[in-house]
């Protein structure tokens, strides 16, 4: 009964966690966050060096 | 001569001259004689001994006899004891029987087998054969017992009085069927085969029942009708996981249903090789609220690829939160037939994005050989996402299925001491 009860707190837990995990999107993408990017970006998109997590690029096919 | 009730309470032993004293009276068939463990007839007037005590390891019983106790709401005695024996592969297994007695109810058992306890009584009634397959079962009021093991039983030593005549050294055809926690057994000869119904009990209530001191030693391995602990364990953490899954399921669907995903950004663009800076910026957009925010990348690619880095700068904070996606797509056909490699669209999901105007800063990049990629760029704010809902319901099956697989080990542990065993 002891572990019925403590099942039923941890999957409480764990059923909470994945409805604020899912609103907070806490397992989406992890992006690179920069601070205080100059508004002249917006006149000058080339000279904007971004930090990027990067992903794995396919160049050809099978 | 017909045998006659004993004519006292007690005699003398003819084998050593001890005294030996009768607790069933009329009921005994057999005596084994404390001191000697002579076997007496205490039906014959003359106190017959049906056989003297062989040379043999004498064994102490763990409830003496003559202890007083309340088993099952009525008040008996321990009046007899023996120790029995199969063989099996060359060995041999021994366990203890205790005779219990109570004038008005009659006689009933306990057996003892490495600190595993059976409350037994005989019956009356023929179980019924249900089915005489790979393992045979049997039916006995209304429930279905399964065949455990079949040996040939040896009684080693007696103690004390019995209701047949009990010899060292008989030895009778046994069947056990099991139905945890009960287990019918039969004990044939030649002549009759006599049916008991077994109970397995905890050692604790033994001891309670007849204040014996010490501790019960401890049961060792599984016992044929022990009853799994995980068994109720298993419906425990079922039922659990039954009400967390419906919770679960209910947050999925409210979910669903009262996300915004309001699309903030909808845009169609062209990557052309060769055509100078290809960074720009879209026009700015608002998130009314914070939440999680999705990227969509779509591409018109055959047999080629087109990347894009993106940054969703906020327009007051300047804070840029910077992705990449791809989207690639190839076919081709060789010797196993045509094939397809890759996808025309890419998402991603940024989490816990604040609310604000913002913009996105875009640099495709593509392979300089291809013709120009038409491509389209989506943001939605407030996209649900199923992948925490389904972590979480694997990890809610996490008990249930350990309690299922304790309850598989346990039913392998006891199938292992069975003639069943794989």
């Amino acid at each position: 009964m002891m572990r019925a009860a403590l099942f039923l707190l941890w999957g409480s837990i764990v059923v909470g966690g994945a409805a604020m995990a899912d609103l907070r999107g806490w397992l989406g993408a992890r992006p690179a966050t920069v601070r205080n990017v100059p508004r002249s970006i917006r006149e000058n998109p080339g000279a904007y060096r971004a930090l990027y997590t990067g992903s794995p690029r396919l160049f050809g096919g099978k | 001569m017909v045998a006659t009730a004993p004519l006292t309470r007690g005699f003398n032993c003819a084998n050593c001259g001890a005294a030996v004293e009768l607790r069933a009276l009329q009921h005994t068939r057999a005596v084994a004689c404390t001191s000697c463990a002579a076997i007496i007839d205490p039906r014959d007037p003359t106190v017959f001994v049906l056989q003297t005590a062989a040379e043999r390891e004498r064994v102490t019983p763990v409830i003496p006899l003559g202890t007083r106790g309340t088993w099952d709401g009525q008040p008996c005695e321990v009046v007899g004891f023996q120790r029995r024996s199969i063989e099996v592969d060359d060995t041999r297994y021994g366990w203890d029987e205790y005779v219990l007695f109570n004038p008005y109810r009659g006689f009933r058992y306990l057996s003892e087998y490495e600190g595993h306890w059976n409350d037994i009584r005989t019956v009356r009634e023929l179980p019924r054969l249900e089915s005489s397959g790979k393992r045979t079962k049997i039916s006995y009021r209304g429930e279905s017992y399964a065949h455990f093991q079949g040996a040939t039983a040896r009684t080693d030593f007696v103690l004390g009085e019995f209701p047949w005549r009990v010899r060292t050294g008989d030895e009778v055809r046994t069947a056990d069927y099991i139905a945890p926690p009960q287990m019918l057994s039969s004990e044939s000869t030649d002549d009759e085969t006599t049916w008991s119904i077994g109970r397995y009990t905890e050692a604790a209530e033994i001891w309670k029942a007849f204040s014996l001191q010490g501790e019960p030693r401890s049961a060792s391995g599984v016992f044929a009708n022990q009853p799994s602990p995980y068994g109720k364990r298993l419906k425990r953490s079922a039922a659990v996981f039954a009400l967390l899954a419906g919770l679960l399921a209910l947050f999925v669907v409210v979910r669903l249903v009262s996300a915004d995903r309001e699309r903030v950004l909808s845009e169609r663009y062209v990557w052309r090789p060769g055509a100078g800076e290809p960074a720009f910026v879209t026009a700015p957009f608002a998130l009314r609220e914070p939440g999680t925010v999705e990227i969509a990348l779509g591409a018109s690619v055959q047999n080629a690829w087109l990347g894009v880095d993106l940054a969703l700068i906020n327009v007051d904070s300047g804070t840029a939160w910077n992705v990449s996606r791809e989207v690639s797509f190839y076919t081709g056909r060789d010797s196993d037939g045509a094939w397809t490699e890759g996808s025309r669209s890419s998402r991603v999901l940024l989490p816990a994005v604040p609310a604000g105007q913002y913009y996105l800063r875009v640099e495709p990049e593509g392979p300089t050989t291809s013709p120009q990629v038409p491509y389209t760029i989506q943001v939605r704010r407030d996209v649900p996402s199923l992948l925490p809902y389904g972590i979480a319901i694997l990890l809610l099956l996490v008990p249930p299925v350990a309690n299922l697989l304790r309850m598989a080990s346990f039913e392998h542990r006891r199938l292992q001491e069975s003639d069943h065993s794989a």
